[in-house]
Formats: structure tokens, sequence, C-alpha cells
């Protein structure tokens, strides 16, 4: 069952904090709606679950206009960050809750809580209290409750912010699993860690300020991004400002030939911004070179971050922790190919 | 969040109102009503008059609103002394003695006030002590029942308060009557003006024990409005009770605002 | 009007309990001698009298111990009667707050309109104000020549209203009703806002609707707050005397109003001592079982977050010590 918003729009005291959003989910598709906080995501997942009602727009499961639906009608599953499991109730007891209130015969709430729970490897725990599992397990549970009810459609609000960080690769890995093991199921996963919506993901809706900014496959997002505020949020990136110049991109004294895709318009003479991705820029002259002094030395396990100002410019560069570092204060050489260069309008920036 | 459907969400809080304005809303107004009024015996009072607050201006009741204020300051500073004092070193001992403390403290909560009013009576009416027929036997029931409530809200404030900042300051070097004058106490003011208010509000209204204790030269204002009540003069009542109303709402405004200043700092 | 709210403990992590860890070494006095004071105090004012009453109940006039005074008490049938009216109002009020307490808190939490919040304020109000103004209003709306009965013959033209409960225990029970609900909503209130909300829009999510959400996932989880609210407006009606006193009805003699005639009005000090030892001591045994029970409902049931809960209730028992 897909999902359809079609310019939903929602304001609370007349601030807009989704605005006329258009978004298609395909049935079995994992989309990650991704953005900063107050970019207007969690509406966007609340009014797909019924919990907002939208000023103006419709909302779609499945090709039904569930738009004036209450809630608990919709057929969804969810998952939030504060797991909500019910405190008084056994975990047994909490993945049994919706199949108990959708009236689900007393003999198959027993075999489908027990499926539910063995899908996370939750099933030991069954007779437990939630308050006496770590947070880990109180998200399998709580992720069990919402696939028991065999939902179309599932919807993650910042289910694993709540985790340190070991937990959440853990869980990630998790939810890909479940993801290839439920093929049918279609999810909608709101996060702000965009390493979540790049590992997870089908596709990724990125949002800022109320508005939709790009939607796309990860891989797209990060390799090819059409706005400076994607290439910016989604992986770190140097953005510099150039220009488009009878097709060729002139920046920080370099004038290197336009790259072959060029995002849609942008026209000669444009300002633009060109993305360098750090970890393609290498230490040492290459097909194109940049000099400047080095400002700031991090090193980060598996590699360096070496900072330069050039020209008033700062680039940063990742290398890898193997590499020979300059001192602070020295002169370096950084070097890409035009291979390397993303353009994108010049535009706002995260 | 509850209710989806708007029609039963408009019926649940017409059903609502229809229950909360008649049950709490009206008597108040209708005290103030009536206040004002000569005569009601019909859907509304009549006969407009400012007489009964007049009432309130000559001597007696006059006498009685400065009674009872004087017996609520004096049973509010002594009930957060005592309080204060039992509620801390309550929080110093074990579970076990907070747990024997905290059954002392709150047995004037379970007794019925008025068998603490006979209880003063019948205690203090012989020697040793001979406090009855004074004022001071007022003081002590009115103390004696507000001193409850004290220890009680500044226990459940201690409970709340992070022993951080005890720590840092015991770190710092000060001695524990130090960080008590300079860090804890401090830390508690907002819930100490709060329970100052509403001491004061309980002694205020207190009739109860009162009304087995009170000598005839010290007459509270609940005894006043009782007697008033009592005879058959509801609208004269009326006018002491918003008299008693108001001045209680304006100390314990006037301590909120303490709160307040000292909970921005 | 929050200046005196008791207000529900924010959602942050309790901080552990200082009374918990191994007390820190000190200098000087130990930690007990401070506690002196206080009790010594609290024994001349509070113990000492109660002792005094028991002590009065079983002197004789010889003075040596005896129950004669009990078994001569209570055979009265004005003893009985007492009894019996004290507990039937005091069952009827407390059923009668639970019934309206939850229903309010319910709306106001759940069903929020605008000026719900403000009806939450209007009930914090209530609580600083004496009982007997409640009676008193009551006494104009629906007394005998109230207004509740003015409209009656005004609409229907009888000489009469239908209106005569005032000075029956319906008039008192109606008084406290009004007067003790907030007791009851006030923990409720405090409990729901500890709710987490996520909790209810997953149990929508899942398939429930409103009633079925009230019922396991609400309920639940607020039920300390309920028995405990309960239990302490049950104390506190077993023991109210000014809404009584102010009714001014003959027929409706309370444990508390026994007392008080006894005592004041007939000045028979050991007939007074009596009933008042049979009141304290069904209230007080109520107390400690409503303090353990609450205490047990917080502990392995109820998780860390009933503290805040249970906290409030136990506040308006101290709230209400003075009335």
């Amino acid at each position: 069952m897909g999902i359809r918003l079609d310019g939903v729009s929602v304001s609370y005291g007349g601030t807009t904090v989704l605005d006329s959003l258009d978004l298609t989910v395909e049935p079995g598709e994992f989309t990650a709606l991704l953005g900063p906080s107050g970019s207007g995501k969690t509406t966007a997942l609340r009014s797909v679950a019924g919990f907002v009602r939208p000023d103006s727009g419709r909302v779609f499961l499945g090709g039904r206009d569930v738009t004036d639906l209450p809630p608990y009608s919709r057929g969804i599953g969810m998952v939030v960050q504060s797991y909500a499991l019910f405190p008084h109730m056994r975990v047994d007891q909490n993945v049994a809750f919706g199949l108990r209130a959708q009236g689900v015969p007393r003999r198959e709430v027993r075999t489908r809580v027990g499926e539910a729970l063995e899908l996370t490897g939750m099933a030991e725990y069954a007779r437990r209290h939630p308050r006496e599992l770590s947070g880990g397990q109180q998200q399998r549970v709580a992720i069990s409750r919402a696939l028991a009810v065999r939902p179309q459609v599932l919807l993650l609000d910042e289910p694993l912010s709540a985790l340190d960080a070991r937990l959440r690769s853990e869980m990630t890995t998790e939810l890909a699993r479940l993801h290839r093991d439920l093929p049918d199921l279609t999810v909608l996963h709101v996060t702000h860690d965009q390493g979540e919506a790049l590992t997870l993901a089908d596709r990724v809706a990125l949002l800022e300020r109320a508005r939709l900014r790009e939607y796309d496959t990860p891989r797209n997002l990060y390799d090819r991004p059409r706005t400076a505020f994607a290439a910016g949020f989604v992986g770190s990136a140097n953005l510099l400002p150039g220009r488009l110049d009878r097709g060729s991109v002139r920046f920080c004294g370099l004038d290197v030939d336009a790259p072959d895709a060029l995002p849609s318009g942008v026209a000669d003479g444009d300002d633009l911004r060109v993305c360098l991705r750090p970890h393609r820029l290498t230490l040492g002259p290459s097909e194109h070179t940049v000099r400047g002094r080095v400002t700031d030395l991090s090193w980060r396990g598996s590699t360096h971050r070496v900072t330069a100002d050039v020209d008033g410019h700062s680039f940063t560069a990742e290398v890898p922790g193997t590499a020979e570092i300059p001192d602070l204060g020295t002169t370096v050489e950084l070097g890409f190919t035009r291979r390397d260069l993303v353009v994108v309008p010049a535009g706002e920036e995260p | 969040m509850l209710v989806h459907d708007r029609l039963t969400r408009r019926s649940i809080q017409t059903v609502f109102l229809l229950v909360f304005l008649p049950l709490f809303a009206l008597p108040l107004a209708v005290i103030l009503a009536a206040s004002l009024s000569t005569n009601w015996s019909g859907a509304l009072p009549s006969g407009f008059t400012l007489e009964h607050y007049a009432a309130v201006l000559n001597g007696p009741t006059l006498d009685a609103l400065r009674v009872s204020v004087v017996t609520a300051v004096i049973a509010s500073v002594c009930a957060l002394v005592a309080g204060t004092w039992a509620a801390l070193s309550a929080h110093s001992l074990g579970p076990r003695g907070r747990r024997v403390m905290d059954a002392l403290f709150m047995l004037p909560v379970a007794v019925p006030t008025v068998v603490v009013g006979l209880a003063l009576l019948v205690a203090f009416s012989s020697p040793p002590v001979l406090l009855n027929g004074t004022q001071m036997i007022v003081f002590i029931a009115h103390t004696v029942l507000v001193t409850a409530f004290a220890y009680q809200s500044v226990s459940a404030a201690l409970d709340r308060l992070d022993p951080v900042h005890a720590q840092v300051a015991a770190s710092l070097g000060a001695r524990p009557a130090r960080t008590l004058f300079l860090v804890r106490l401090p830390l508690l003011l907002p819930s100490l003006s709060g329970a100052a208010g509403l001491c004061f509000a309980l002694s205020m209204g207190e009739l109860s024990a009162t009304m087995m204790l009170y000598p005839p030269d010290w007459t509270p204002l609940p005894v006043r409005i009782f007697t008033a009540t009592d005879r058959g003069a509801l609208f004269t009542g009326s006018a002491f009770a918003v008299v008693l109303m108001a001045t209680t709402l304006l100390v314990m405004f006037a301590l909120s605002l303490v709160r307040t200043r000292a909970g921005h700092r | 009007m929050t200046a005196l709210a008791p207000h529900p403990a924010p959602r942050v992590p309790e901080p552990r309990r200082p009374a918990e860890g191994p007390p820190p070494p000190r200098r000087g006095l130990p930690a007990w001698v401070w506690a002196v004071p206080p009790v010594l105090a609290l024994a001349a004012v509070v113990l000492y009298p109660l002792g005094a009453v028991v002590a009065e109940s079983l002197t004789g006039p010889d003075g040596a111990a005896t129950t004669a005074h009990y078994a001569e008490v209570l055979a009265t049938e004005r003893f009985r009667d007492a009894l019996a009216t004290t507990v039937f109002v005091a069952v009827c009020a407390t059923a009668g707050c639970l019934v309206l307490g939850l229903g309010l808190a319910l709306v106001i939490a759940f069903v929020p309109f605008p000026g719900s919040r403000a009806a939450g304020r209007l009930v914090d109000t209530y609580l600083s104000f004496p009982s007997f103004l409640i009676t008193l209003a009551l006494l104009f709306l629906y007394g005998t020549v109230g207004v509740a009965n003015g409209i009656w013959t005004d609409v229907t033209g009888a000489d009469t209203g239908p209106f005569d409960f005032m000075a029956t225990p319906w008039g008192v029970i109606l008084a406290e009703i009004t007067f003790f609900t907030p007791f009851v909503l006030r923990p409720l209130l405090a409990a729901f806002t500890q709710l987490d909300t996520a909790q209810l829009e997953v149990a929508s999510s899942l398939g429930a609707r409103g009633g079925r959400i009230v019922r396991s996932v609400i309920l639940p989880e607020a039920f300390p707050a309920l028995v405990a609210g309960g239990a302490l407006v049950l104390v506190l009606s077993l023991n109210e005397f000014a809404i009584v006193l102010f009714t001014g009805a003959k027929d409706v003699v309370t444990l508390p109003m026994l007392v008080y005639s006894a005592a004041i009005l007939e000045a028979d000090y050991t007939t007074a001592c009596v009933v008042a030892t049979v009141n304290a001591a069904l209230s007080v045994c109520l107390y400690l079982l409503y303090r353990a029970a609450t205490s047990r409902l917080r502990g392995p049931a109820g998780g860390p977050r009933k503290h805040g809960t249970q906290k409030d209730g136990t506040q308006k028992g101290g709230r209400r010590a003075g009335a």
C-alpha cells in the first residue's frame, strides 16, 4: 500500500510548518523524511498517521483518501522515539494491544504476538515488563507491537534517536533486515540523522523550512545533489562560490570544464556553488590543484581532516589516517579531478 | 486527542460545561452576587446595595478580619519554621526515621479537625498548662493544623531538589550550615512561599477547631460568618465571605510574586 | 490562580533521594539530634492533647481506668445514628467525587478546548477557600427560599418549590462533592500530564478507539492517583465539620458534629472524648490504609513515574488540614 500526500499544508497559529507537500511513496518502499529540526518532517508523518489534520491537501493510503479518517481506522503501525510502551502491561500484552483493539480472535492473537516478537528476536522476553528491558529491547518490542497488526504502512518517528551510538547502529542493521524480510511493507521513517537515512532508505525526502527540497535515492542525493542545501546537509561538503562561464566553471582562481550533468536552471554566466566532498580531495597535486595554509587539523581514527584556507575560502580534505600530515600554518596542496566536481545553483545552504 | 470526531467532541465539551459551570463557577458567583443584594428569591438577585460591605467596616467585623489575619500570619510563620525544620531533619534521617517523621507530622491531617480542637481544649484546661480562653490556644490550634501542610510541601520540594547543588557547595568547602542557608534554603524559596500562601489560606478559612476554642475577645472572621448566617443574615454573611476570599487571594497573590521572582533568579 | 498550586512535578529525571545513599560522613551532632526539637514541639501540642482525650475517655468519675463510658456512649441511638450518617455521607460523597473528578479530568486533559485550562485554574482557586462557602452558596441556590425554588414557583405558580434537601444528608453530600472533587481532580490531572501522549497516539494508530484507550491505557496508569484521591476524600469527608455546621440541619448529625455539640453545647467532655476517639481512630486507620496503598502502588507496579502523582495526592491531605 503506497502513501500519497497531495499538496498537504499544515500551520499552527500562523506559522506554516508544512507547505503544500507532494510526496508519493511506492508500495514496499522505504522512504526517509530527512531534515533539520523544524523542517516539518514530523508533521508530515503525523498527518499520514492522522494526528494532524491538514489545513489543505489530501492524504492517500493505497489509493484511498484517508484525510478525514481517524488514526484508528487507517491501518498503520507506528513506532516513536520514546517507545511509548504501556508500562503497566507485559511485553506480550503490549504487542497484543492492537490485535485485541481490532477484535482479532483470542487464539490468533497469541500466535501473532509470538510471530511479531520472533521477528525482532524478543520472544524470550514476552513475560517481562517494559521497565525491565534496556532501551534497545524496548524499541524492539515497540516495533513488534507495530508489526503485529500487520500494517500496510509502518511509520517510524525518530525511532533510534533515544539510543546510544552502538545500539543505534545495531538497530539500523535490524531495521534494514526487517525491510528485506517484509518486502510488502511500506515504511516512512522520520530522522534528522543523514547516516540512518542513507543506510536504510530506498528514497530520501529532504525537507527544509516546511518545504520538500529534494526527493531522490540516497545515492543521487549524495553524488548529484541538485541544491546547495542538499549538498551541504547530506554528507559534508566544501561549498565554494563560482560561476558558469562559457562551458567552464570558475572558482577559487581555477577554471574547470563544466561537469557533463548540469542541474536544470543553471545558465551561462550564472552564479553557482561548487560542491567538493572532503574525501574526494587528496593531499598533493592532481588534475586540479589549489594551494592554501593549514588552519585546522583533526584526527578521527581512520581519517585525518585537514582544513586549509585557500584565498579566503575554507577547504576541508578527509585523508586516510596513514597519510603524511602537514603541520599547522604550513602551505599545503589539495588536488581533485573534474569528476569530483558537482555544481549546484547558488541558494540556501544549511 | 482521544476523540477525533468533531460532533462527539462538541457534545462531550457541552456536557462538561453543563456539569462544571453550575458546580464550580456558580457558587462563587452566587456569593458575590448575594453580597451585593438585599433580596434573592427569583432567578436573579434584586435590590443592589453596598450596605453589607458597610457592615464590614463597623467594629466587630473589621476586628474579626484583623483577628483572622493576625492569627493566620502567626500560624503560617510558626508552621513554616517548624515544618521546614522537621522536613530538613527528616531528610537527613534514614528511610525508617523518615517514615516515622512523616507519620508524626501528617497525624493532624488524619485526625478530624474538631478532635484536634477538643484535644487542645481538654489538655490545656487543666494544669500544668492553662490556656483555655486565651488567644494563645487559637494560635496553637491553627499552627498545628497548617504545619502538616508546610511539612509535606517542603518535604516534597526536598525530594525534587537535585542534591548536586549541595554537593558542589560541600566540595567547595562550605560547612552544612552555610550550605543550608546559602544554597538549599534559597533553592527551596519558591516552594516555601507557595507553602506560606497555602498555610495562610488554610488558617484564614479554619472554622472547625476554632469553633471549639475561640475566646470571646478573639473571634476570627469565619466564626463571624457563621454567626451571621446562623441567625439568617445570609446576605451579610456573603459580604463577609467575599472579604475573606479577597484578603486570602490578595495575600496569596503577593506571595506568588515572591515566588515568581525567586523562580526567575 | 496558581498561587497555591502544589504543581505537578515537572517531568525531569527524579534526582536520587539523598536519604537513600549512605549518609555523608559528618562531624558534630548526629542527624537525629536535629529531629528532636520539632518532635518535642509536636509532642507538646499534638501527641499530649490527643493522649489527654483518650485518657479522659477511659477515666471514670473516681479517677480509675474504665471502659464504661464506651459501653454507655456506643450503645446510644444518637451515636449509632451519627456513625451511620457519617459513613453514608462519606461513602456517597467519595463515590460522587470519583465519578465527577475522573470525568472532568479526562475532558480537561484529553478533550481540551479554549478555556479548559482556565477551568483547571478555577478548581485550584477552590482549594484556597474554606469549605463552608460552598454550603453558603448552595443555600442560596437550593435552599427552601433559594433561587431554584424561586424559579420553580415563578414558572409553575406553585406556592413552594420541590427543592428541600439542604437540611438532609443529600445537601451535605452535594456540598462535599462540590468541595472535595478538586482533591480527586488535581492528582488525576497531574498523573495525566505525566502520561506520555505518544502512548495514546500509538494506541490509536493500532486501532484503539477513545473508550478502549481510556480503559486500557489511561486508567491503569492513573489508577494510583485515583485511589489516592478517593481515599483522601473518604478521610476528609469523615472528618468534615464546617459544611455540616453551615447547613444548619438538625437531623444531619455526623460524628464531628456530635463531638462539637457534646463538648461545646452540652459541656459533656467525657462523651465528646469517647466519640472523638472513635472518630479519630476510624480516620487514622483509613489514612494509614491510604498511605500503605499508595506507597505499594507506587512500588512494584507503578514505576518511578507514579512518584509525583502520589505525592500530589497526599499534598491535598495537608492542604485540607485546617479548613
